[in-house]
């Protein structure tokens, strides 16, 4: 390779070829992505949910079905289960004794606090530690929180994976083609737009039944005309590109076209609008499931967790409290990382980076 | 425009025709009828209730008789609450659910555009971090959870505010706050959001150097030339969350037991109220789909580039 204008041995040349060496636009990303703190944080805090509810069958958490019913309604705390509900039953008669105007126990009291204590040193079941509390059929919250949190994260990546498959094939085929069948896929889309969705669901789910397969249908069915909106608009600017010009030159079929030359192109827009929708997905099973049209007992979902607590919330709090802080935390998260991809992504908001 | 918008107007007739098709087949194919929740009923009843609403018709018959109906502006009679017609209850249902979802609407369009344009004034200011956090706050908690986290702190621990019932209870026009609040909060952080990056953006642009350059007051800049500029990605937005209302209402008066029409179409919905139903879903969509024609309008006032022709 004579006649090359760089000498690769020149350590000048070396020094400027380095300084100048391309960086993949998913690199450049990244390194964008990472300066973000808020996005990065995001990002750290929604790896931590995954890896806790991945794992939740295999943490050393009780069963989260299963009713302790000596154990209903304590309150979120360090100390074991035991003590709580010695305490609490104390504290009751206490009141109860205050309310008699009397001044000790009586015999009966005396010895339902000395049973309650012995049933406590010898049965290992009330040695159990609830961090987060009990509800009010004794099942542990952090364990209805951590497989709660399955269902709903699941939706959301069931949304995302219906939405990326649907609405990136059609949005594509609807741009690069063009004409009566781009008018018939948008025409189509425009009317599931105009549909009042969520009435729709709720009817779905109350006519077929409330089970899970039912759920993801109802999410699956409009979660891909965003996207479909989206890439088609993305396809559209990109069809009359050079090297989709080269591409067809070339000789490549229309599927290899959109394939291989126009989605990968649009992946940046794909990725941040499925982060920031997949808040909506896990917001419309919680919804179903709020009004009661979602998942069905035994299993939880965090809306169904923050509709049992908004029942007893003046009562115990925890129980509205514990789900919802968990289910905003995790949103939160999500938003500030969509947020962070956009910024890093949208070549519009490079110069801000 | 005159033109335009009359054949925009016509091209909704088809819009809600299907929206009805599509209730009418999804709720017809559905397992279990309206009567047969109920207990075990002989069948020369169940054959005469069935008549009587002409559920023994072929389904094109009945779905032929619906339409004629609808067209007449007959609803038909409800299957559940035996002595309303469906138009009745709607109409019952129809004014709290309005109220509601217009004052929520309101506030958050008033609300956002004002905390929108201030943090892109005041950006990197405390007022621009402090509203944004807030934002992102709004956006990020559930109608169904700020609901009843209002509730409790306001009416139950607290007893500022009374905790549901509707105007013409002890709590006066008070009812309307935390309805109202809650349905509002997440529309009125997406617009402060959606403001500010527009109008941030607008202010960069050239023909606001020129009205500067002009000698125009910052006040005239501003109202004027930054926020014609700026609200149109705030108006194309507020389709989406005019449906979001509507659907927010469902939860909001769950939550603050508002005889509105969210209540009345979840209990529709699990009764199997199948006229009901439909009365209801046909009504949503009729306001959705106007919602979105009179925004498509708006559009041309206030973008010179849209063309109506």
């Amino acid at each position: 390779m004579t006649g090359s204008p760089i000498d690769p041995q020149d350590p000048l040349a070396d020094a400027f070829s380095r300084a100048l060496r391309p960086v993949s636009p998913w690199a450049d990303a990244w390194r964008r992505l990472r300066r973000n703190r808020m996005a990065l944080a995001g990002l750290a805090v929604i790896g931590l949910y995954a890896l806790f509810t991945l794992a939740a069958p295999l943490l050393p958490i009780h069963p989260y079905a299963e009713q302790v019913v000596a154990h209903e309604n304590l309150p979120p705390s360090l100390r074991p289960a035991g003590e709580l509900m010695l305490a609490a039953r104390t504290a009751y008669l206490l009141r109860f004794r205050a309310a008699e105007g009397r001044l000790e126990f009586n015999a009966e009291e005396r010895q339902e606090l000395a049973d309650m204590a012995r049933a406590i040193r010898t049965d290992p079941v009330h040695r159990r530690h609830y961090w987060l509390g009990t509800d009010n059929l004794g099942r542990d919250m952090m364990s209805r929180l951590l497989f709660g949190g399955r269902i709903s994260i699941l939706i959301g990546l069931v949304g995302t994976v219906t939405s990326m498959f649907l609405g990136v094939l059609l949005g594509s085929i609807a741009g690069y083609a063009g004409g009566t069948l781009d008018n018939l896929i948008m025409r189509f889309v425009d009317i599931l737009y105009g549909l009042p969705y969520m009435l729709l669901v709720i009817i779905m789910m109350a006519l077929f039944g409330r089970n899970i397969l039912n759920l993801f249908v109802a999410v699956a069915l409009i979660s891909w005309l965003t996207l479909c909106r989206v890439v088609r608009g993305q396809v559209i600017s990109l069809k009359h590109a050079e090297f989709v010009e080269a591409a067809r030159a070339m000789g490549a079929s229309p599927a290899r076209i959109i394939f291989r030359h126009l989605t990968p192109n649009t992946l940046g827009v794909i990725v941040v609008f499925s982060t920031l929708m997949v808040p909506q997905f896990i917001m419309t099973e919680s919804f179903l499931s709020f009004l009661g049209l979602g998942v069905s007992a035994p299993l939880a979902s965090w809306g169904s967790l923050v509709a049992e607590g908004a029942g007893v919330m003046s009562i115990y709090p925890w129980q509205l409290l514990g789900p919802a802080v968990a289910m905003t935390v995790f949103l939160f998260a999500m938003n500030f990382l969509g947020d962070g991809l956009r910024d890093a992504l949208d070549p519009q908001s490079r110069r801000r980076g | 425009m005159l033109r335009f918008m009359i054949r925009r107007a016509l091209s909704l007739i088809p819009t809600v025709f299907l929206i009805i098709t599509f209730a009418f087949v999804i709720i017809r194919i559905a397992p279990g009828g309206p009567f047969a929740s109920e207990k075990q009923l002989p069948p020369e009843i169940l054959a005469n209730i069935e008549k009587r609403y002409h559920l023994d018709e072929s389904l094109p018959r009945q779905y032929v008789r619906y339409l004629g109906d609808f067209v007449r502006g007959d609803l038909g009679p409800s299957f559940r609450y035996k002595d309303f017609t469906v138009g009745e209850l709607i109409a019952d249902a129809l004014p709290p659910s309005m109220l509601i979802g217009s004052l929520a609407l309101l506030i958050a369009v008033t609300g956002g555009i004002g905390a929108g344009v201030l943090s892109a004034l005041r950006q990197n200011s405390w007022i621009d971090y402090a509203a944004m956090s807030l934002a992102v706050i709004g956006i990020s908690i559930p109608v169904f959870v700020t609901g009843p986290v209002l509730k409790l702190f306001l009416a139950l621990k607290h007893p500022w505010l009374p905790t549901s019932g509707w105007l013409g209870g002890r709590g006066g026009w008070l009812v309307l706050v935390m309805p109202v609040l809650t349905l509002a909060l997440p529309y009125l952080a997406g617009i402060a959001r959606l403001t500010r990056a527009s109008v941030l953006e607008v202010l960069r642009a050239d023909y606001i150097r020129t009205a500067r350059a002009k000698g125009l007051s910052e006040r005239v800049v501003v109202l004027r030339h930054v926020l014609k500029g700026a609200l149109l990605p705030v108006l194309s937005y507020l389709g989406p969350a005019f449906a979001g209302i509507i659907t927010g209402t469902v939860v909001v008066e769950t939550i603050f037991a508002v005889p509105g029409m969210g209540r009345l179409s979840v209990q529709a919905a699990i009764n199997r109220d199948y006229t009901l139903i439909m009365g209801d879903v046909i009504v949503f969509s009729v306001i959705l789909v106007a919602a979105n024609f009179v925004v498509d309008l708006c559009y041309g006032f206030l973008d010179p580039r849209i063309s109506y022709s």
